[in-house]
């Protein structure tokens, strides 16, 4: 990697006053250290953002709880009431990595971290998320790539805390220019839907201060298919979360991970569950709303069965 | 290497006001005497200063010991312990946080230390390896190590010490389950998995013998 100064920022607004244009926020470092490493970003100053008071938080609440940016995922994981409350946010955390990666790791920067398509991470290759011509993974090895996507790029959101979150409806806190703006999950994926260039919809500059997540009177599930038992990124992932109102769904939310380069959800297969008793069929036919309309390639075909398997079983989760 | 004069000055114009105020801040006026609350004093000092890219100066808490470097910025943690306190326990194998050649003890807890910088790990307590046996007593799980006969290059061992010392901290008696998953982190090339989860429970004063089945190979088929 290449030389570089480092400062720790007190406050978010000095945070926010170091970062020039060749300069990068550190957290945890398990991303940005690597594409260092493997020379994919060269910032020259690296502002740690872990010791900015207050961002290292876990708040409980009764309507929300409100994680910092810097809590590791560790400490997510480990938390017993986060377990009991949002199991598929506990879920999430426990198959990020290793146990040495999630004792460092955070959630700012899970959410924020680049995507891990193999060209985009190879320092000799020149694709389109790096402003090249052309996305080599289509015609290329695409095992690992997306079924949904609304640009050329099929690179997909490998954050398991984001899938998780989406479907807990959290609010995520970012902190751009003057101003704090409350973003759903989906506002914080939404560029690198339409823009091959984007990992998400964070401006050069823009923080992730907090993560609220409302309590609600229901109950949330997370699961994850990879080729390893353990240690392994996610072929598919889902969650879902559901209040119920006499054993029938009043509200829920269901959310697929890398099939896109957004958590990936679908309304009407949310709508679908409304009034209704969770069961087998019905999660069949839930699947067919999300999977309606997926593009495999010519590797990533198997991902259609995984994901409608993984649907049903995480929305049978929720029924305990 | 980064053309430092361009963006040096690019930086200090972009700084002002905490830069100022922390050189206002002069010597240390501190009248601790533990170095480590020297270190933490300094890196305080430091908190706003702009350091690198040339050497500075860093205080690394070592197996108990306050150990004073010069390293960059750039210098992981893995790097600073193998070349400059010259303590080659933990191993360079990936250099990307995929292996755990590196795992050490942070406060206790395993960490990959090619993914940290060695400045960030100032206050700290650091374990390594070679930190592990005391007055020349292996500890337990090394003991262990070298009852079950569990490694076969070594290259792996080191991380997988730490990580099961870690782990038996946390839980005096885990399973063979609760093994595993401490240690889906680290990775043998030699496949010496078996012989590891045994060791690690007979470190926890289960008595194992070789016939203790930690794979359940039926499962796998
Ligand atoms: C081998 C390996 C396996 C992994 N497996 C998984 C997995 O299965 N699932 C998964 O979800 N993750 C996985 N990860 C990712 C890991 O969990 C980390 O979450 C991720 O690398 C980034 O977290 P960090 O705190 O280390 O961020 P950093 O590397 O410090 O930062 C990542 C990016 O986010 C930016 N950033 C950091 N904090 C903020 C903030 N508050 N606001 C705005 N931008 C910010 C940084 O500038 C940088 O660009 C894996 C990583 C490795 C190395
Ligand atoms: S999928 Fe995206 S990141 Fe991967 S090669 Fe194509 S353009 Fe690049
Ligand atoms: S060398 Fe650090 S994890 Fe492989
Ligand atoms: S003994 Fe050789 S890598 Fe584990």
């Amino acid at each position: 990697m290449k030389a570089f100064q480092y400062v720790t920022a007190q406050s978010v607004d000095s945070a926010r006053d170091w970062l020039g244009p060749r300069a990068s926020y550190l957290a945890g470092g398990n991303d940005l250290l690597a594409r260092m490493k493997e020379y994919l970003a060269d910032p020259d100053l690296l502002v740690n953002v872990k010791s900015i008071p207050g961002l290292a938080d876990i708040e409980p609440g009764d309507g929300h709880w409100t994680l910092g940016a810097q809590v590791t995922i560790a400490r997510i994981e480990q938390d017993p009431q986060i377990r009991k409350l949002f199991p598929a946010l506990h879920e999430a955390a426990a198959e990020v990595g290793s146990l040495q990666i999630r004792n460092v790791a955070t959630l700012g920067g899970n959410l924020a971290q680049h995507s891990r398509c193999w060209y985009y991470r190879h320092r000799d290759v020149v694709c389109l998320k790096k402003k090249g011509p052309t996305c080599f993974a289509r015609l290329g090895e695409n095992k690992f790539h997306s079924l949904f996507t609304g640009n050329p790029c099929i690179s997909t959101v490998v954050s398991n805390l984001s899938i998780a979150l989406a479907a807990l409806g959290a609010v995520v806190l970012v902190q751009q220019g003057k101003q704090t703006v409350r973003w759903s999950i989906a506002d914080l994926y939404a560029k690198a839907w339409d823009n091959p260039i984007a990992h998400h919809s964070l401006a050069h500059g823009d923080l992730i201060l907090k993560v609220e997540i409302p309590v609600e009177p229901g109950r949330s599930a997370y699961g994850q298919i990879s080729e390893k038992g353990a240690f392994d990124w996610a072929l598919v992932s889902c969650a879902a979360a559901a209040v119920f109102d006499d054993g029938r769904v009043k509200q829920a939310r269901i959310v697929l991970g890398a099939v896109a380069p957004v958590p990936y959800q679908v309304e009407a297969a949310n709508d679908l569950l409304k009034g209704k008793k969770i069961d087998e069929p019905l999660a069949a036919r839930a699947a067919d709303r999300l999977l309606a309309g997926a593009e495999p390639l010519e590797h990533n075909g198997y991902k259609i069965p995984m994901a409608r398997a993984l649907i049903q079983r995480t929305l049978l989760k929720l029924m305990g | 290497m980064m053309d430092s004069k361009s963006s040096g000055n690019d930086l200090l114009s972009l700084t002002r006001r905490n830069f100022l105020k922390t050189l206002g801040t002069t010597a240390v006026g501190t009248a601790a005497t533990q170095v480590e609350s020297v270190a933490a004093e300094l890196q305080k000092l430091n908190a706003e200063t702009i350091v690198g890219p040339a050497p500075i100066p860093i205080v690394l808490q070592v197996n108990g010991q306050a150990i004073s470097i010069e390293v960059e910025p750039r210098v992981t943690l893995l790097d600073a312990l193998r070349n400059h306190v010259h303590l080659t326990g933990a191993k360079e194998v990936c250099d990307r946080g995929t292996c755990g050649a590196c795992t050490v003890l942070l406060d206790g807890q395993p960490i990959y230390a090619c993914m940290m910088l060695a400045l960030e790990a100032q206050g700290h307590a650091i374990t390594t390896v070679e930190g592990l046996a005391h007055e020349g007593q292996l500890n337990p799980v090394q003991q262990a190590f070298v009852e079950c006969d569990a490694m076969m290059c070594g290259y792996c061992t080191p991380g997988f010490l730490l990580s099961i010392t870690a782990l038996l901290k946390r839980r005096p008696h885990p399973d063979a389950d609760e093994v595993k998953h401490a240690c889906a982190g680290n990775l043998c090339r030699c496949g010496t998995h078996p012989r590891i989860i045994q060791a690690a429970l007979k470190a926890s004063g289960v008595s194992v013998t070789s016939q203790t089945e930690v794979i359940r190979y039926a499962d796998l088929a």
